[in-house]
């Protein structure tokens, strides 16, 4: 009895010591984590694609890499404006065809290599040699790029273009270092990124990116040390890590009900944000009866477009004009001005009697969209827009999905009578929302619903006007120009959301789209 | 023993022609399937020029035999192959980054439904027609016909969100830092003595194992149970009664012995399709495993990962299965192979 007693004292004094032991070692560790204050965790349901300048070509992706890099301008918060960023000064010269870029001295890749105008022609070469996805935005633009002595660079484009600074900005122009990059590869896992207030500490695909501040940034300190971004797979579970406190941001994208839900509590803030994304239909006038410009105003004249933005939405978009935003310059309502704010049902069955239809002698259409690419929403926006077209009585609306690969094809290759589509522009300018869809040679990728001599002579006088005053004059005229002709319906314009803790500040959602995160603090 | 070996040497023979099979019905199915690839990898902004280019690039444009054959030779060389999408990483890196997330959950979901199937069902068998008994084979096929989501909503919404008790989401907190050796956290965290690592990876896994486990337990509780009283009711059980043996050890060392081959067997089963079926689980709780992974390659129609990825999969199943038939051989010394 006495034996059996001591050992069942020495396995529980054994128990008691390992316990002890593993407990001060737990508590020991646990307390080398960094402050709470100094670490800020973003939760998102986007992913990195390629961390890769010269391949990624995504937004989250960018968003990442205008962190962890930076261009030879960069956006002023809360405005459109490009302020110097890598480029000290810049001169444009041979009526914008030339372009002079003065770059900072002194300044460092995280791999000791300096900026040189040697390092910014490698970068900018490198993409039109890898023609990844985003080589267009030199390809299509650069013709060369020249050393003139070691911090100016002078970039030669094939013509003149009116909003090549906008161009420049864009993440696939960041310079990096030809150190840490292979010359002609696409290196998706790289971490070095370039000059940006921040570096990738540590990144593990779709679990975790940690990004520290860069203490050899030249520009602004970021307020927050550690920014951690945490990916999660759908919205419902990015919205119960914000509400079970394992995040303090919620960013892309939470579910409209979720946004107005989370607005109620009085545990976190939403901030809101007039974004540049916007939506639309596209009615291919190379198939019947959308040829006929008739039809075509009447499917215009007829939306309902609160019925999407507030239906379905729960108003967290607005109803859109026009293809250029509001809020960005050049913009005007187009479409409200030729067909009121609609629905205008009188006028659709006006426009649609002229075409030859009746109550009995109906439209018939098919409408196709996608379901799971612009979110869970999207059959509840095509039977919207189904309710409203048919609420004329002379419309029958035949509904058809395909899964997004499957609609890409089908869009480019047979061509589908009416398609729901989504952008979010490359470069802030209204030629990015307005040439590539009216353009004859630049809409193929929309299975050229639209094609006019005239569309295409104002858009080409757009992009080489040298000034503003004048641009801003062509694109009215060719907003007022898509509404009349109404190839393409644009329905409604995207706002950005982000929900946080209370105590997070400094978010700054504007038409650039992209988070700042070295602006964010906790309080 | 040397029939056990030609066995095992036969059934590994024969695991040859299944992949090559189910190789080539994904290879041509994933080809019928409309959509593609180039289009959904690019997205709709690229070029014409452009998409023929990368066509050409990925071999998409040779004739489907030469693909086939292609791809086929690349196979027998040991190699998957390259990702279509995304800076085209190795198929074998990409299944290496994900697979040990699915093998842990799969892991601790197993346990956790074994373990509460063996528990009930012993204990059901014990009580057979009383109330205990009827509420646990009611909670079985309650379990069994649980959509997993729900469940895992209604563990995260309460003991994540309201009690704040566990994380409801991914596969460790973002201050924690686990160095990888195996890629799984609870391996890694013990071998590198990080027991913060440990507790954090611990209890981001409880709740997706816990979900995946009770509702795979099901099956076990009803097994176990109508196995257990079946052998219960053997001459054997009753000399060992009549010889005075507490009926605890008659249960546990006696009667679960006999009774474990059926559950073995669905064991083998289950573990397999837990790799597979984990797709649910693993975006309830954005775990980072193959499940979402195959879901989204399949959506990009991202030819090679996939193909990559069933090759692999068929691998581990036929593995599984031989394993556990081996398995039999041992418990049951009747099993002759």
């Amino acid at each position: 009895m006495r034996r059996g007693i001591s050992k069942v004292v020495a396995v529980v004094a054994a128990l008691v010591i390992i316990v002890a032991i593993v407990g001060i070692a737990y508590v020991y560790q646990a307390r080398k984590a960094p402050a709470e204050k100094e670490v800020i965790v973003i939760g998102t349901t986007d992913r990195v694609t390629d961390l890769d300048p010269a391949s990624a070509y995504d937004f989250f992706t960018w968003e990442v890499l205008s962190n962890i890099a930076e261009g030879f301008f960069k956006y002023e918060p809360m405005t459109l404006e490009l302020k110097p960023a890598l480029a000290e000064s810049y001169e444009v010269q041979e009526g914008g065809k030339v372009w002079v870029l003065k770059l900072r001295k002194g300044l460092k890749f995280r791999d000791g290599t300096e900026l040189t105008a040697e390092v910014v022609k490698w970068s900018i070469e490198r993409v039109a040699r890898i023609e990844g996805d985003p080589a267009w935005f030199v390809l299509d633009f650069v013709d060369k790029v020249e050393v003139v002595d070691k911090y100016t660079v002078k970039i030669v484009l094939q013509q003149p273009v009116a909003f090549f600074k906008a161009v420049l900005a864009v993440p696939t122009y960041f310079p990096i270092s030809p150190k840490s990059y292979p010359a002609d590869e696409i290196s998706p896992d790289n971490t070095a990124g370039g000059i940006g207030p921040y570096y990738i500490e540590r990144f593990v695909r779709d679990v975790e990116l940690v990004l520290k501040a860069n203490p050899n940034y030249y520009g602004e300190k970021p307020r927050t040390k550690t920014i951690i971004i945490k990916f999660y797979k759908d919205a419902t579970a990015l919205r119960l890590a914000l509400e079970g406190g394992e995040i303090d941001v919620a960013w892309r994208t939470l579910n409209p009900s979720d946004i107005k839900d989370l607005a109620k509590n009085p545990d976190f803030t939403v901030v809101e944000g007039q974004g540049a994304y916007i939506r639309y239909i596209v009615l291919n006038g190379n198939i019947e009866p959308f040829n006929n410009k008739l039809v075509r105003q009447a499917l215009a004249a007829a939306l309902d477009r609160k019925k999407i933005t507030e239906g379905v939405f729960l108003g967290t978009v607005s109803p859109l004009y026009s293809l250029v935003p509001a809020g960005m310059w050049s913009h005007i309502d187009a479409f409200k001005e030729k067909y009121g704010e609609g629905p205008n049902y009188e006028l659709a069955k006006k426009l649609l009697a002229q075409a030859g239809y009746s109550e009995t002698n109906k439209l018939k259409v098919e409408l196709w969209y996608t379901p799971a690419h612009y979110g869970t929403t999207e059959a509840d926006v095509a039977a919207a827009i189904k309710e409203s077209w048919e609420k004329t009585g002379m419309i029958e609306v035949e509904i058809k999905s395909a899964e997004w690969s499957t609609y890409l094809e089908l869009t480019r290759k047979k061509g589908l009578p009416i398609t729901l589509y989504g952008w979010y522009p490359d470069y802030i300018d209204p030629d990015n929302f307005l040439y590539p869809f009216l353009h004859t040679d630049s809409n193929r990728w929309l299975g050229k619903p639209y094609s006019d001599p005239e569309m295409d002579k104002l858009l080409e006088e757009a992009q080489v006007a040298p000034d503003k005053a004048t641009r801003t004059r062509l694109y009215e005229q060719v907003q007022r120009k898509l509404a009349e002709d109404a190839p393409i319906i644009p329905f409604l314009q995207g706002k950005l959301y982000v929900v946080c803790k209370k105590n997070v500040k400094g978010i700054v959602i504007d038409p650039y789209m992209l988070l700042r995160y070295w602006l964010i603090y906790k309080e | 023993m040397v029939s056990l070996r030609v066995y095992i040497l036969t059934r590994v023979l024969l695991t040859i022609p299944m992949v090559f099979i189910l190789l080539s019905l994904v290879f041509f199915v994933m080809r019928i399937l409309p959509g593609d690839p180039v289009i959904a990898i690019v997205g709709m902004k690229a070029s014409p020029e452009h998409i023929e280019r990368l066509r050409h690039e990925l071999g998409l444009d040779k004739p489907l035999w030469r693909q086939y054959i292609d791809y086929i030779a690349m196979i027998m060389r040991g190699d998957l192959g390259r990702s279509m999408i995304w800076g085209k990483r190795p198929v074998s890196t990409e299944i290496w980054d994900r697979f040990p997330a699915t093998l842990e959950l799969t892991i601790c979901a197993f346990t956790v439904s074994v373990l509460i199937g063996l528990v009930t069902g012993v204990f059901a068998s014990t009580k057979p027609g009383t109330k205990a008994d009827v509420g646990l084979r009611l909670f079985s096929i309650v379990a069994y016909s649980l959509f997993i989501p729900l469940l895992g909503m209604l563990l995260q919404f309460t003991l994540g969100v309201k009690l704040k008790l566990l994380p409801v989401a991914g596969r460790k907190s973002p201050l924690v830092q686990i160095d990888r050796i195996t890629g799984l956290y609870l391996l890694d965290s013990l071998l590198t003595l990080n027991l913060v690592g440990f507790v954090d990876a611990l209890r981001y896994l409880l709740l997706p194992s816990i979900t995946l486990g009770v509702v795979l337990s099901g099956v076990y509780t009803r097994l176990v149970r109508s196995s257990m009283l079946e052998v219960l009711r053997e001459d054997f059980i009753r000399a060992l009664r009549a010889r005075g043996i507490p009926e605890g050890q008659i249960l546990l060392r006696h009667a679960l012995k006999n009774a474990f081959i059926p559950v073995l067997t669905m064991m083998g089963l289950q573990f397999s399709l837990l790799l597979a079926g984990a797709i649910l689980t693993e975006t309830t709780f954005s775990w980072p495993g193959m499940g979402t992974f195959l879901l989204e390659r399949i959506e990009y129609r991202d030819y090679t990962t996939v193909q990559g990825t069933i090759v692999f999969y068929a691998l581990l199943v036929a593995m599984v299965s031989l394993i556990v038939d081996i398995i039999y051989a041992y418990i049951d010394p009747r099993i002759r192979y």
